[in-house]
């Protein structure tokens, strides 16, 4: 999926948080957005996102405004990621469970974003016992699984150990490359934005530079 | 010190001989407690589900009035029913003062804030990121309440027992549209109030057993589930 921000203003109280002209995220690319702390990344994709709809200006996802089609087929993954009180399993099935998707086909999807995660001993815990870094993963798969157009990410490996870091980019490159899923991801590891990134965003005080 | 062990020996003794006043002044207490947190949950969980999840202008000073009514006194309830019902009051034609159904009006006004505000709660601070979470998965709005709801029924199922807790144990409210009538409208702390002030300990002590008991399972209920966290 294709996007194109133009004139977007977002204010807090008065304060101009974002300022953006015009910006557009290519389609089938992986685009990194860093920044200081602060500097509106999270704000930025909760806008494209459609979780927060009080701004000026206009987004538009392969020249359309959001929708329901274009909702149901982005997904965003929270820094923190709430996940149900419910089986790591039916977690990552969620979203499958939702378009319909029969049980054997659930089941072998599941499995198989487990196996890559390399996450499969989570699969029975309950989801909200998880630590943060294993709240990350699980939250990355149940995005994965139903291989969304735009896929949202906000800091995904923040806390999450180095060797597991690799697991995960090895696995956003691959939806990528598997699914030509367009990738939006916040980060604040330069090195991190080299290794994956097709385009680098770079955010000051709710502007574009670069 | 004797007449406290005394107390407590005829206090045992009515209740393994299911003394009948003892029995029906606790079914009353029950029966009045369960209805008014039932009545106040079935309207006023929804509500506060609602009034948690959705944007709307001054949200800010309608939490401020939820919860500031929240602590609101039991006496002040009590009071307030009394003068609606009175027979001089707007309502007293329904001829319900000192009656159980006066007591329960009471109790299910007392519980109100508590459930709304509990409720209010948990749906603007857990519900609103659930309803997220629902939206980015590609969930439409029923898709999100039914999560909303099974993500939150355990904390609800609480909110609905501390409700209770705060009925059955509370005095000033029942007392005042209750009357303590003996065999009419007694419960368990009108009684315990009564006797109390009589000096007659036994049934007192008998009747702040069961109380007890009733209390420290509920709390227990509570925090096995809370620990669930
Ligand atoms: N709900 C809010 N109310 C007021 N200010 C907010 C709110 N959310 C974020 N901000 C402010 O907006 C700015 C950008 O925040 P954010 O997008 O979270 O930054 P980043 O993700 O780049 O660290 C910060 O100055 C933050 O304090
Ligand atoms: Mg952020």
């Amino acid at each position: 999926m294709e996007l194109y921000i133009e004139n977007l203003h977002k204010k807090y109280d008065d304060k101009t948080i974002l300022d953006i002209p015009r910006l557009k995220i290519q389609e089938g690319k992986i685009t990194g957005i860093t920044g200081l702390n602060g500097s509106g990344k999270s704000t930025l994709l909760n806008i494209i996102g459609g979780i927060d709809k009080e701004f000026e200006g206009s987004i538009r996802y392969n020249g359309k405004l959001l929708n329901k089609e274009i909702a149901t087929n982005m997904t965003y993954v929270f820094q923190k990621p709430y996940l149900f009180r419910r089986k790591v399993y039916d977690n990552i099935a969620y979203p499958l469970k939702l378009r319909k998707v029969n049980k054997d086909r659930i089941e072998k999807a599941v499995q198989e974003i487990l196996e890559r995660l390399e996450i499969t001993d989570l699969v029975n815990k309950k989801g909200h016992k998880l630590s943060g870094g294993e709240s990350q993963k699980v939250a990355l798969a149940r995005a994965l699984i139903f291989e969304p157009k735009l896929l949202l990410l906000d800091e995904p490996t923040s806390n999450i150990d180095p060797e597991s870091i690799k697991v995960l980019e090895r696995e956003i490159v691959r939806f990528n490359k598997e699914t030509n899923g367009t990738v939006l991801i916040v980060t604040h590891n330069l090195n991190q934005a080299k290794r994956i990134c097709d385009d680098i965003i770079y955010l000051s005080f709710g502007r574009v530079g670069n | 010190m004797d007449y406290i062990f005394q107390g407590f020996i005829e206090a045992l003794k009515l209740l393994i001989s299911f003394d009948p006043e003892v029995f029906k002044i606790i079914i009353l207490s029950l029966f009045v407690s369960t209805t008014a947190t039932i009545l106040a949950s079935l309207i006023f969980i929804p509500i506060g589900i609602y009034l948690g999840l959705k944007k709307f202008r001054g949200k800010r000073i309608i939490s401020r009035i939820i919860y500031t009514s929240m602590s609101v006194p039991s006496v002040i309830v009590g009071l307030v029913v009394a003068i609606l019902l009175s027979r001089r009051g707007p309502l007293g034609h329904l001829d319900i003062m000192y009656t159980p159904k006066a007591m329960i009006i009471a109790q299910t006004l007392l519980v109100i804030p508590l459930i709304l505000g509990l409720t209010y709660n948990l749906a603007k601070n857990r519900g609103t990121i659930i309803e997220k979470v629902a939206f980015t998965l590609g969930g439409n709005s029923i898709d999100s309440i039914i999560l909303i709801i099974r993500e939150l029924k355990v904390d609800i199922l609480v909110n609905v027992a501390t409700s209770f807790s705060r009925a059955i144990s509370e005095v000033g409210a029942v007392m005042i549209v209750g009357g303590n009538i003996k065999g009419h409208t007694r419960v368990i702390t009108t009684t315990i109030s009564m006797m109390n002030s009589m000096g007659d300990y036994p049934m007192a002590i008998a009747l702040g057993i069961i109380l007890l008991i009733i209390s420290f399972g509920i709390n227990s209920f509570i925090y096995s589930y809370s620990q669930e966290d």
